[in-house]
């Protein structure tokens, strides 16, 4: 492969955090691959962007148009295929985010090129790239390959590749007329919308209890709240709980949901999928009680239970209670 | 308005113990419980709440065997008018992008405003479908939303980004949709209801049917390849307190009190 591409992904006139992760995965695969390394960077007013990674990247490809101010998939999977067209043998790099999940699987169509999404790491192996994914509610690993690498899409999953400033001294930066035509767009960005604020923030909360889908077919959530009291703390939960109604999306902890920075963090019935540990920050005491050995959530915990928590938590309040005095 | 599910039957591998098969290249899952994928059963109950507000017919569309017969027959049974399984043996091995070809191809030979999916499956955890599919039929996409609104023409929908931030895009019809789960509540499906459209026939379509070549589909049309599956490395992990549910809670109250749990 010829040329290692990064995609930077920005909101509101910032650089994202994904953009670092992907930037430090194409500097690796360059230098595995001795292929070149170059930034994409699509926005509009992105001169200040620009010169950022132009302090870590050899080359920055800028395009600045008004209708990629915002991360809407239609502009940029038109653009990103008008400037990568004829530039054959590349892999573009792109931090996995939920603007990227709209638009990698369109911009890997019209690029005709092979994608790996969500990817946790890479091996070159006598020049062929391989990727790393996980399959199966992300409990199995999976080595995949690309049969025809002359062109290659690879999302990220964030965590999975530390950056490093590396001072290697100012890069390039390139600057390219737009390649969107005059034709109006089908799809139109119109605004950014808040979540709604409840009446308990999680995220200032010390002691968190969360319940996740291990809880089953269990409405009556008292057990936990009660355990909660006890333990002076509040009940969070993992998406499921609030996909089902069980409780509101302020009580969700993840990506998508609050990022919590608690003391200690008691997961029950919590399988621990990424995007709910991405939520849990500050390096908590992380318990687990889970009936799946298996489960990634005794991964990312100091202790654990496995069992069932109709046995457990009861038990658990009652000791606690009397531990309490 | 005429709306196509595109939904896909998966193992159940949420809350189960996964082995490894011989071959290596995937888990043993004859033991696993299969359903339709959860995403898209919120999809196909998104597709019946649309109907009922707006009229018009929702289609269910399944690439599998026959055992998603009975999948696409509780989408009946949930306010789907009719469904179809895209079924041929020379499918098998394909990837995600051949997936979204053959369900292309059968897209293209109908009508519709709105094409409806989940925006993740649970088996291959890709998130692909959507954005492809789109992309091969030259429409646009939104994933990972949480809210949908038919109107003249257009559909407004709020997309789910970080930190409990969204956003919200206009965009012409017709138009793929991913939703994401949580969007609705699944109505619950009795056995009733499932009896009454026992009689309504699902046409399965073959390869020759869609004009799609040999070539294309399968594991000859996939772009990539699974070299091999294997369990995460265990890690540090977590000490697992032994002994009975009882003792074992509270061990735990005690370690909780030590570390800072109890307020």
């Amino acid at each position: 492969m010829k040329t290692i591409y990064v995609l930077a992904e920005h909101r509101q006139q910032r650089l994202r955090d994904t953009t670092w992760d992907a930037l430090a995965a194409g500097r690796d695969l360059a230098q595995k691959t001795g292929a070149e390394l170059a930034c994409l960077l699509l926005g509009s007013g992105v001169d200040a962007m620009a010169d950022q990674l132009a302090k870590e990247c050899p080359k920055v490809i800028v395009v600045d148009d008004p209708r990629l101010a915002n991360f809407n998939s239609e502009p940029f999977v038109k653009a990103l295929s008008g400037l990568l067209a004829g530039r054959d043998s590349y892999v573009l790099v792109i931090g996995n985010s939920n603007s990227i999940i709209d638009l990698a699987p369109g911009l890997s169509v019209a690029l005709d090129a092979a994608l790996a999404t969500d990817c946790i790491g890479f091996e070159v192996d006598g020049g062929k790239l391989k990727a790393l994914r996980q399959i199966y509610s992300y409990k199995i690993n999976a080595l995949v390959s690309f049969k025809d690498a002359t062109r290659i899409v690879a999302t990220l999953r964030s965590g999975f590749f530390s950056f490093a400033p590396s001072g290697a001294g100012p890069g390039a930066i390139e600057k390219v007329a737009s390649p969107l035509g005059d034709e109006p767009l089908r799809k139109r960005f119109l605004s950014y919308v808040e979540a709604e604020k409840g009446d308990v923030d999680i995220a200032s909360a010390d002691i968190i209890v969360a319940i996740g889908r291990g809880i089953g077919d269990e409405e009556d959530l008292s057990m936990f709240e009660s355990l909660a009291d006890a333990m002076g703390g509040v009940v969070a939960c993992s998406r499921p709980i609030v996909d089902k109604g069980l409780l509101p999306k302020y009580r969700q902890v993840g990506t998508s949901g609050v990022e919590v920075k608690p003391k200690v963090y008691l997961a029950l019935g919590i399988s621990g999928a990424f995007q709910h540990l991405g939520g849990i920050k500050g390096n908590p005491l992380i318990v687990a009680v889970n009936k799946d050995p298996r489960a990634p959530i005794f991964r990312a915990a100091q202790y654990g239970i496995v069992g069932n928590l109709a046995d457990v938590v009861p038990a658990l309040e009652e000791k606690i209670k009397e531990l309490k005095g | 308005m005429d709306i196509i599910v595109c939904v896909k039957r998966v193992p159940d591998t949420s809350e189960t113990d996964l082995a490894i098969d011989k071959g290596g290249k995937d888990i043993q899952k004859g033991d696993l419980d299969y359903d339709i994928n959860d995403w898209d059963r919120f999809a196909v109950e998104e597709a019946v709440l649309i109907k009922e507000k707006a009229g018009g017919k929702v289609t269910m569309v399944t690439v599998g065997d026959e055992d998603a017969e009975e999948m696409l027959r509780e989408g009946l049974a949930r306010g789907a008018d009719e469904a179809f399984l895209l079924s041929d043996e020379s499918f098998e091995g394909s990837d995600g992008y051949v997936t979204a070809s053959i369900l292309a191809a059968f897209l293209k030979q109908r009508s519709y405003d709105l094409v409806l999916t989940g925006t993740l499956a649970d088996d291959d955890c890709g998130g692909q479908l959507g954005g492809m599919l789109a992309a091969m039929l030259g429409v646009p996409v939104a994933t990972l939303v949480h809210k949908v609104d038919v109107k003249d023409g257009t559909v407004a929908v709020t997309r789910e980004l970080e930190a409990g931030l969204s956003e919200t895009l206009d965009i012409d019809l017709p138009a793929v949709v991913s939703v994401a789960t949580g969007i609705n509540e699944p109505r619950f499906v009795s056995i009733r209801a499932v009896r009454k459209v026992a009689s309504i026939e699902i046409p399965t379509v073959d390869r020759e049917e869609l004009g799609l070549d040999e070539a294309a589909v399968g594991s000859a049309g996939a772009k990539v390849e699974i070299e091999t599956v294997f369990l995460p490395p265990e890690g540090e992990g977590a000490e697992i307190i032994a002994g009975s549910p009882v003792d074992a809670a509270v061990r735990l109250a005690e370690i909780l009190k030590e570390k800072g749990g109890i307020a």
